[in-house]
Formats: C-alpha cells, sequence, structure tokens
C-alpha cells in the first residue's frame, strides 16, 4: 500500500514538534501490529489518530509514552527517545505527560476526588486540604463539581471518562493522550467528552492526540489527522487536507465503509 | 511458558521489586496498614486452626505413645512437631490462601484494567506501589502471626492433655520446655520471614503477569496460592534441616 501524498513530511511541519516518531515497528509474535510509522505531533495540537480496531492505535499510543518498546525505530520527547529510555528518563518525560485511558483506569478503591488528586499526592509537596481543593478545581473544569465524594463504582461511563481527564490533566501537563475517549458512550455525552477537549486545549494550550475509530469526534476536534491501516500510517495531514485525501483507505473510511 | 524465559522474567521482576524498593522512600505508613490488615484479616481462622492442630496433636501423640507407654512424651512431640514445623508452614499456608490469593488477584484485576499502566503513566513506580507495602506488611506481621500460632498451639494441646487425656501437666510443659529453647523461635521467626517473602513476590508476580479477563485473574489467582504453598514447603523441609538438623 503507497502512502497518500498527504503523509507525514517533517519538512512540510512548520510548528514546534512535541513528540517525533520515526519508522516505528512492534510484532507481538508473527502478528506486525507497527510497520515502520513515522511522524509529528505539533505542540498545542490536536492529532487523531484514526483507525479500525486492531489496527494498531493503542500500541501506538503505549509506545509514546514507553508503556511498550519497539522492536525498532525511535519515539523522541524533548530530546529523549522513550524507546530506549532508561526509568530515570521515562519518570522525567512521564511527569510532562497526563493519559485518559480506554475503560478510565480510575482505582475503584477510591472516590473520585481521591482519583484526581493521587498524582499529586506523589508529585506535589500540597497538602491534603490543598490537594481536596486543587481536585475540586479540575472537576469544575471538566463540569462535574458534585462528584468529589462519590465513589468511583457508582461514576457511570460518561462520569468516569470525565473523572479520568480530571486526573489526566491535575498536574497540568503538557500532553494528554486519549484512548478512545469516546469508546461506549452514547451520542450526546460523546459530544460533551469532545467539547471538553476542545475548551481545555482552548484554556490550556495543551497538545492532545487522540487514538480513536470516530470520525466524527476527529473531525470535531482534530487540527491533524492520521490514518493508521495494518500498522502503516497511510495518511497524515492537516485536517482540510486529510478531508480531500484522495487515498482509497481514507476514502472509504470517510464514507463509513469499513 | 518455557523453563528458562519464565525463570528470566521471573529473575526481572525480582531484581525490578529490589530495585524499586532500595531506590524509593519507603512507604512506611502503607507497610503498616498491610501488616494491620493482613493480621487482621489471618488472625481469626489462624487461631481456629491453631487450637484444632494442638488438639489434635496432643490426641495423636498420646495415641502413639501409649502403646510403648511413654505417654510422659506427648510434650515433646508437641514441642518438636507443632512449634518447629507446624506452626510456620501452617501460618504460611493460611496467609497464602488469604493474603496471597488477595494480593494475586487484585493486582491482576488492575493490571486488565489498565490501572498498573495508569500508575506508570502517572510517573508512579508500580513495583514501589503496589509490591513494597504489602512485601514490608507481611514480613513485619508472619513472624507475629507465627508465635500467636505457636502459643495457641501449645496451649490448646497442654490443656486436651490434662484435661481429655488425663495427663500430667507439670511432665508436659517439663518435656515441651526440655526439647524447645528460644533459639527455636528465633528460628521459626526466620521460617516466617522467608515463607513471608516467597508467599508475597509469587503472589504479586501472578498478579503482575496476568493473561486478559476474568478467567486470567482466576488463573493467576490459583497459580499464586498453588506456587506459594508448594514453595513454602519445599523451604520448610530445607530450613529445617538447615536450622534445626
Amino acid at each position: 500500500m503507497s502512502p497518500d501524498r498527504t503523509s507525514v513530511s517533517r519538512t512540510l511541519v512548520p510548528d514546534p514538534v512535541a513528540i517525533r516518531i520515526e519508522e516505528l515497528r512492534k510484532s507481538f509474535g508473527d502478528l506486525v501490529v507497527l510497520d515502520g510509522v513515522s511522524l509529528d505531533i505539533l505542540q498545542g495540537k490536536t492529532t487523531a489518530i484514526l483507525g479500525p480496531s486492531g489496527c494498531g492505535k493503542s500500541v501506538l499510543l503505549k509506545h509514546i509514552v514507553g508503556l511498550l518498546r519497539p522492536d525498532s525505530g525511535h519515539v523522541w520527547i524533548d530530546g529523549i527517545d522513550m524507546a530506549i529510555a532508561t526509568p530515570e528518563e521515562k519518570l522525567q518525560v512521564r511527569k510532562r505527560f497526563g493519559m485518559l485511558f480506554q475503560h478510565g483506569a480510575l482505582f475503584e478503591d477510591l472516590t473520585a476526588g481521591e482519583n484526581i488528586a493521587f498524582p499529586l499526592r506523589y508529585h506535589t509537596r500540597l497538602t491534603a486540604a490543598q490537594r481536596r481543593a486543587r481536585a475540586q478545581e479540575v472537576l469544575e473544569l471538566v463540569e462535574m463539581p458534585e462528584l468529589h465524594d462519590r465513589p468511583t463504582s457508582a461514576l457511570s461511563g460518561g462520569q468516569r471518562k470525565r473523572v479520568a481527564l480530571a486526573r489526566a490533566i491535575v498536574l497540568e501537563p503538557q500532553v494528554v493522550l486519549f484512548d478512545e475517549p469516546n469508546s461506549g458512550l452514547d451520542p450526546m455525552t460523546s459530544t460533551t467528552i469532545d467539547d471538553l477537549i476542545l475548551r481545555m486545549k482552548e484554556r490550556l494550550g495543551i497538545t492532545f492526540v487522540v487514538i480513536t475509530h470516530d470520525i466524527v469526534q476527529a473531525v470535531r476536534i482534530s487540527d491533524w489527522v492520521g490514518m493508521l491501516w495494518q500498522g502503516r500510517l497511510v495518511a497524515y495531514a492537516p485536517l482540510p487536507v486529510f478531508l480531500h485525501s484522495e487515498h482509497p483507505i481514507v476514502r472509504r473510511f470517510l464514507s463509513r465503509t469499513l | 511458558m518455557s523453563l528458562l524465559p519464565g525463570l528470566a522474567r521471573f529473575g526481572r521482576f525480582l531484581g525490578q521489586i529490589v530495585w524499586s524498593t532500595v531506590s524509593n522512600p519507603l512507604p512506611v505508613g502503607r507497610a503498616l496498614e498491610e501488616a494491620h490488615r493482613i493480621g487482621v484479616n489471618s488472625l481469626p481462622i489462624l487461631l481456629v486452626v491453631s487450637v484444632f492442630v494442638g488438639t489434635n496433636l496432643s490426641v495423636q501423640g498420646a495415641s502413639a505413645f501409649s502403646t510403648i507407654h511413654a505417654e510422659r512424651y506427648v510434650g515433646m512431640f508437641v514441642a518438636l512437631a507443632g512449634v518447629r514445623e507446624m506452626a510456620p508452614i501452617m501460618v504460611a499456608s493460611m496467609v497464602a490462601a488469604k493474603a496471597g490469593t488477595e494480593m494475586a488477584s487484585q493486582i491482576a484485576v488492575m493490571r486488565i484494567q489498565e490501572q498498573i499502566d495508569a500508575l506508570e503513566v502517572m510517573a508512579i513506580d508500580p513495583y514501589w506501589f503496589l509490591i513494597t507495602p504489602r512485601l514490608l506488611g507481611i514480613l513485619l506481621v508472619l513472624p507475629a502471626l507465627t508465635m500467636i500460632s505457636i502459643f495457641t498451639l501449645v496451649v490448646s494441646a497442654y490443656g486436651v492433655a490434662i484435661t481429655q487425656l488425663g495427663l500430667d501437666g507439670h511432665t508436659f510443659l517439663e518435656q515441651a520446655t526440655a526439647t524447645t529453647h528460644a533459639m527455636d523461635l528465633v528460628y521459626c521467626a526466620v521460617k516466617a520471614f522467608v515463607f513471608g517473602l516467597v508467599i508475597c513476590v509469587l503472589s504479586c508476580y501472578h498478579g503482575f503477569t496476568s493473561g486478559a479477563g476474568a478467567s486470567g485473574v482466576g488463573r493467576a489467582t490459583n497459580a499464586a496460592v498453588v506456587m506459594a504453598a508448594v514453595s513454602c514447603a519445599i523451604l520448610n523441609y530445607l530450613l529445617s534441616e538447615l536450622l534445626f538438623g
């Protein structure tokens, strides 16, 4: 499959690069999941990586934060190659990252507020009262101020996503990664999550990377869009260019025939 | 999983626990919470089992020694078998069954729900956060539980010996104290310490390496308790040879 003419080309990218991915390859046994993926993720922009289930989107995201080690290739963040980074270097990078996992990954034995305050306890010198106040402040940002003392097990799917989002941004990270933020949500809640991402981008100027199979979401929130197909990035371009891509896989995805 | 890669993986896991424990602040508060939780959870069932193991040792000892008219040695038998062997391995089995399975299943659920990945992304060392407090907690509490079990077992054996079997209490205690010494209790504490280490490391290892889904959690929990119990039984023999042999 030849790459689309809108595929990534670093020379076309004028903005500062937050994350540079070079020729990333990863296999699990005989299954090739990522097959030479390269792209630059720009600072302060929202980048969506689209693709059908099982195309390697989540695996790509886990490489960015160093949860997986590639077979070959590089993930450059602030001069650190996450592919070969030491545990200390990974910690250094991760302190500037937030991540919203597909199912929230909230700690079930804590309340919503305790989940949000959790990173503050280990990365700041805030007192318990200050951590509580900060958690409440972030809950208000995600428009769920009433959830602070609610047990995590009593949260709905949409509420869990928002609490997880609040936890992801509580340390004011420079980059926030989203793994399928709308999966399992009804269309109205999905729209609310999209609106939150847009508002946070405006207010906080964070770089967002969104892994999704939802083309509607990608169109609503993204500045740049990439298309992963069978482990390869077949297209990567600013949203308006991507929407007019002639690549057959992109056309099929846009017309929802995949 | 073939043997060598499995051992290599386990070795890396052990190395990571050691590194994470020594390179981070000691989680004293959380370790005490774990110790309290493991102790409180295990104590009632441990007391019940200790009482009845003690009574059975007396009854069986008396039954065996009566054939050669040597019932006076029941106290010695209880001390040797109960204190040196039964109590440490019994406490280890109880704690493996209660606390070990809890550790394995909790960590396995956290693994499949991506909570361990979330800890890593939040720049919190999951080995330090999840394993170090559990390890310190079990190392603190297992020797204490073993001492409680020894005391309970001997008292119940003594009670049955004098009330049900009609043996002389003074002779029982004389025989028991003649064959066990303070160092025996220290050796029992050493055994308990080693068993605690084994139970915690194996339980956490199986939790960390759990497969996906409910069946993965079930298999991890099962493997944890089986491996811990078998390892403790083997180690009990080796340690007895080393310490009492």
